[in-house]
């Protein structure tokens, strides 16, 4: 052992001490209303304010406690983004604290990599061995060293920047599957994030985006969804969707155009076109972005319904209509989403709908989008980091991987070559609450806290107009003996010592989130900031003024999208597979939760497990039935799945659902449904590297036996439906 | 407005253009009232526990298909079909027109359940368990139920008690909207009202004399306290 090590390791007996400090419980916990005579009566429940971990949204939470456990999750009446309501997976979050299979104290491995056998290891030792694991990567510039984390904003991502720049080799990927990356990358991507105005608008156009499932943020839209319908006494927003699935926001839509996977550009360049024509087009707007109507005019001088109607192989007399209401109807809003971005002309073809947007001079207006910038720190990689990333360790440059809140090993697909990379890994070190397909390959595993017992503060990402900090604070004792990451990595720097511990000097988390908030919060800053923070706990976070509208700058010329492309030939693979995000499970981070495994899918009413979307005419060519399994394979693999018949769905197009197929995560996600990403195939030469989810060709092989698909209720509804008078 | 326990009838009023089918509804409801988990071979044997389930019903074929969703829970009859049949008296009426069931009285003939045309009875064929320390999340509001007792919907009757001790407390009637079931807080678009019908004045009064209400299988002369509201935009041909 080098001098220097071992003097840094000396300091652990100090690391020890601090352990106690970052064990503290909640000292102060304020309840959302403060009850008469502000103790525990046995019998009476306590609402305390919180944030929603389940998808990067963020929505505000209240969580009922009675006689100091967590009892139900409802959403915060004050919250600006939620409002009160909260989606399914926000409400089973409380399955996650009390799940049994949570990993209860830091474990070392036993046994082979994936094995799962590990042993108990003190907090003392675990800590140990992550201070001996990093020493030799501080202040060294060797590139030896990767921290794998989702997308991070606010303080998380401060202290990891903090605490990486002792680490000028280390690697930091913020990476996860669904983050829209693609968003900042259009047109309007400057902007910073969109807060789409579905209840003022009245007319909706949906290209490609779920926006009540998985964009964005789907309780705060599915709230202004509801006010869009029926909260105006006169006006009924009117909605049509365009896009290959009939998927359940497509499913509350007017008017549903199914068209061919990757062509819905063509729809916002035909109403572009009829735009000019009848010179409804917004010209102050399109000023300001430098565009010319000449010149748009004349990009899609060629998209008259006809041409429109062959490019998206939608009849002519839907996409007529379509084009008539968008550009008589006032307010209409577009919303691009996952559909469109998932395919390999994504940039140009979502590039096609903010023109429309523009055209139609929907930025920050009544029914339109309004874009805020946030003051508050964001780190996020693009799939071309991970690329990148997936190379060195390949080639066995990385020595060492620290792997928090990211299941990399299940979300990316075998294809991108990322989990035989991992493998070469000499020491992972991982973070998870649960043994789930990344921690099983870990070395050492410190177990994190579950969120309802976790500080934090959490910035939406969309949906609001003002700036939001959502504030998370422990509502119960931590169950098991586990520590936050951000403690460990607080502790982490006392035992490495030197400039790393003296920029670092906070004992615990709590210390470091106040400090930062106080730099982000005006009123933190006036006055006692405890009592202050206290305030702000219990109502759920600091919600500030709203911002200062983002102004449109110049836009770059928008130029026609190629044709999509797909992975594997045609004559071999018939058939093109959408992957697409599970409402229950996201991009599979809830399938461990038993109340979202027994939530009825939406469309397909399936339950426990996973399954293949066929259209009964090419299910019938094929003599499939529903329920059977079936072979589907690509150029990248090949799985089985159970068929569902599914006549929202294009001839062409098979569909099946993120989120199942784990090799971990406990009794209720391991070994459940499969994983359709083991179909991805890459496609080469995008300009731009994405995890394109629709943008694979699949053949599928009846087997001739029954499948494990269980559906609630008749595939067909218990009833029909004209006996009811639906 | 105010009213007085003797003047309630509990109502609910679904909004078909509102709902998305999202399910959030589904989970809250099992959140509150501790309603066991079903594994895959209970589905598979039709033996799931949700008192609140959404049926989906496909509409014309491709490409002028569309679906639509529906929110199926106890429609708290008030000629209810289930109460005459019970020969224990365990599922019966209220004063305030729901249909309650008595859990301890329950022996398990499930005539009620045969007898519901909504088919929103389940029934327990195991014991209930819950993997340490996931019982945990149990409510105290609530109890579990064992093998051989029917279970259903009761429009949340421990939050309709609190909200009623509540307002004792302060010397007041309840005010319209202050009892929400775990259904209708959470909802996303806001598709689920609970009130009292018999207010002329409250929020799902007022919505139960919209032209576009309906209740289900009206002709059979069941008087659900279910009001549905009918989607709009059908300009497909279904």
């Amino acid at each position: 052992m080098k001098r220097r090590s071992f003097l840094q390791l000396s300091g652990m007996s100090l690391a020890t001490s601090m352990l106690a400090g970052c064990r503290k419980g909640n000292e102060k916990l304020l309840p959302f209303l403060v009850p008469p005579d502000d103790g525990i009566s046995p019998g009476t429940a306590n609402y305390y304010a919180s944030t929603c971990r389940q998808c990067p949204a963020g929505c505000g939470i209240l969580v009922r406690v009675s006689e100091g456990r967590a009892k139900k999750i409802e959403g915060n009446p004050r919250h600006p983004l939620n409002q009160g309501k909260l989606c399914a997976r926000g409400q089973a979050m409380l399955q996650e604290l009390y799940h049994p299979d949570r990993i209860k104290q830091p474990l070392a491995r036993s046994g082979p990599r994936g094995s799962g056998e590990y042993t108990p290891i003190s907090w003392d030792a675990a800590l140990q061995q992550l201070a001996e694991d990093l020493a030799p990567y501080r202040q060294s510039s060797s590139a030896g060293m990767a921290l794998l984390t989702a997308p991070l904003r606010g303080s998380m991502a401060t202290l990891t920047q903090d605490f990486l720049r002792h680490f000028p080799g280390a690697t930091h990927l913020a990476w996860e599957p669904l983050h829209p990356e693609w968003l900042a990358e259009g047109m309007l991507g400057e902007l910073g994030s969109p807060d789409y105005d579905i209840e003022n608008t009245q007319y909706l156009l949906s290209f490609g985006a779920d926006f009540l499932e998985s964009h964005l943020s789907p309780v705060r839209y599915g709230q202004g969804f509801g006010q869009f319908r029926q909260a105006r006494p006169t006006i009924r927003g009117r909605f049509s969707y365009i896009g290959p699935r009939l998927s359940m926001t497509a499913a509350s839509a007017d008017r549903w155009l199914p068209a061919k996977s990757g062509s819905e550009w063509a729809l916002a360049l035909g109403i572009a076109r009829r735009l000019l024509q009848t010179n409804r087009q917004d010209p102050a707007a399109m000023q300001a972005a430098g565009l010319s109507a000449a010149e748009i005019a004349n990009l899609v001088a060629a998209f008259d319904e006809a041409k429109v109607a062959e490019i998206t192989g939608v009849n002519l007399a839907d996409i007529r209509t379509t084009i008539d209401e968008a550009v008589s109807i006032s307010p209409a809003l577009a919303i691009v989403g996952e559909m469109v971005a998932w395919q390999s002309n994504a940039p140009a073809a979502i590039a096609a709908v903010e023109l429309l947007n523009v055209m139609l001079g929907n930025l920050n207006k009544a029914g339109g989008i309004y874009y805020s910038p946030t003051s508050s720190a964001q780190l996020s990689s693009g799939y071309g980091d991970l690329q990148r990333l997936i190379g060195q360790m390949e080639q066995g440059q990385l020595q060492l991987a620290l792997v928090y809140g990211s299941n990399p090993v299940y979300s990316l697909p075998p294809s991108s070559q990322f989990q035989q990379a991992f493998a070469k890994v000499p020491r992972i070190v991982s973070f998870a609450s649960f043994l789930d397909d990344t921690s099983r390959q870990a070395d050492l595993i410190l177990p994190g806290h579950s969120n309802l017992e976790s500080w934090g503060d959490i910035i939406p990402p969309a949906g609001v107009r003002s700036e939001v900090i959502g504030l998370m604070q422990p509502v119960v004792k931590p169950l098991h003996d586990t520590l936050a990451f951000p403690d460990l990595l607080l502790a982490a720097a006392k035992a490495l010592g030197g400039e790393l511990a003296q920029e670092l000097p906070q004992n615990s988390y709590l210390e470091y989130l106040e400090t930062d908030l106080t730099k982000r919060i005006p009123a933190l800053s006036t006055g006692d900031s405890r009592q202050q923070l206290d305030r702000l706990l219990q109502q759920g976070g600091w919600f500030g003024p709203e911002s200062e509208p983002a102004r449109l700058g110049r836009l770059m010329p928008a130029k026609l999208p190629d044709e999509a492309e797909f992975a594997g030939a045609a004559e071999q693979f018939p058939l093109q597979l959408q992957i697409y995000p599970s409402i229950n499970y996201y991009d599979g981070r809830s399938s461990h939760l038993p109340w979202l495994q027994q939530l009825p899918d939406p469309m397909s009413t399936a339950v426990w497990g996973s399954w293949l979307e066929i259209n009964p005419q090419t299910a019938a060519q094929l003599g499939i039935a529903q329920g059977e399994l079936v072979e589907v394979s690509s150029a990248a693999g090949s799985i089985q799945l159970p068929a569902v018949l599914y006549p929202g769905l294009r001839p062409e197009v098979v569909a099946c659902p993120l989120g199942q197929g784990h090799s971990g995560g406990g009794r209720y996600a391991e070994g459940r449904g499969t994983n359709p990403l083991q179909l991805l195939a890459q496609l080469e030469n995008l300009p731009q590297p994405r995890l394109n989810l629709g943008a694979t060709r699949v053949r599928i092989k009846p087997l001739a036996q029954a499948g494990a698909l269980a559906t609630s209720g008749h595939p067909e509804g218990s009833y029909r439906r004209e006996l009811l008078g639906l | 407005m105010t009213t007085e326990a003797k003047d309630i009838r509990w109502g609910m009023v679904i909004d078909l253009d509102r709902c998305t089918g999202c399910g959030a509804c589904v989970t809250a409801c099992q959140a509150e009232n501790n309603i066991a988990l079903t594994d895959q071979q209970g589905f598979a044997q039709g033996r799931n526990l949700q008192w609140l389930r959404i049926e989906r019903y496909w509409e014309g074929e491709f490409p002028h298909v569309r679906a639509r969703f529906l929110p199926m829970l106890c429609q708290h009859c008030d000629d209810a079909p289930c109460e005459p049949v019970c020969p224990v008296y365990a599922s019966y009426h209220t004063a305030e027109g729901l249909n309650g069931q008595v859990y301890n009285r329950c022996v398990g003939t499930r005539y009620c359940a045969n007898n519901c045309p909504y088919a929103v009875r389940v029934f327990n064929f195991t014991d209930p368990s819950w993997p340490e320390p996931l019982e945990q999340q149990l409510s105290p509001d609530i109890t579990v139920r064992s093998r051989g007792v029917m279970e259903k919907c009761s429009f949340c009757i421990q939050r309709i008690r609190r909200g009623k001790e509540e307002a004792k407390l302060e010397n007041r009637g309840l005010r319209d909207g202050e009892v929400q079931p775990a259904c209708a807080q959470t909802c996303p678009p806001g598709a689920i009202s609970f009130g009292n019908l018999d207010d002329p004045n409250s929020r799902v009064a007022r919505m139960a004399r919209s032209p576009r209400r309906f209740r289900l299988f009206e002709d059979l002369g069941t008087e659900p306290s279910v009001i549905y509201l009918k989607g709009g935009g059908h300009e497909h041909p279904g």
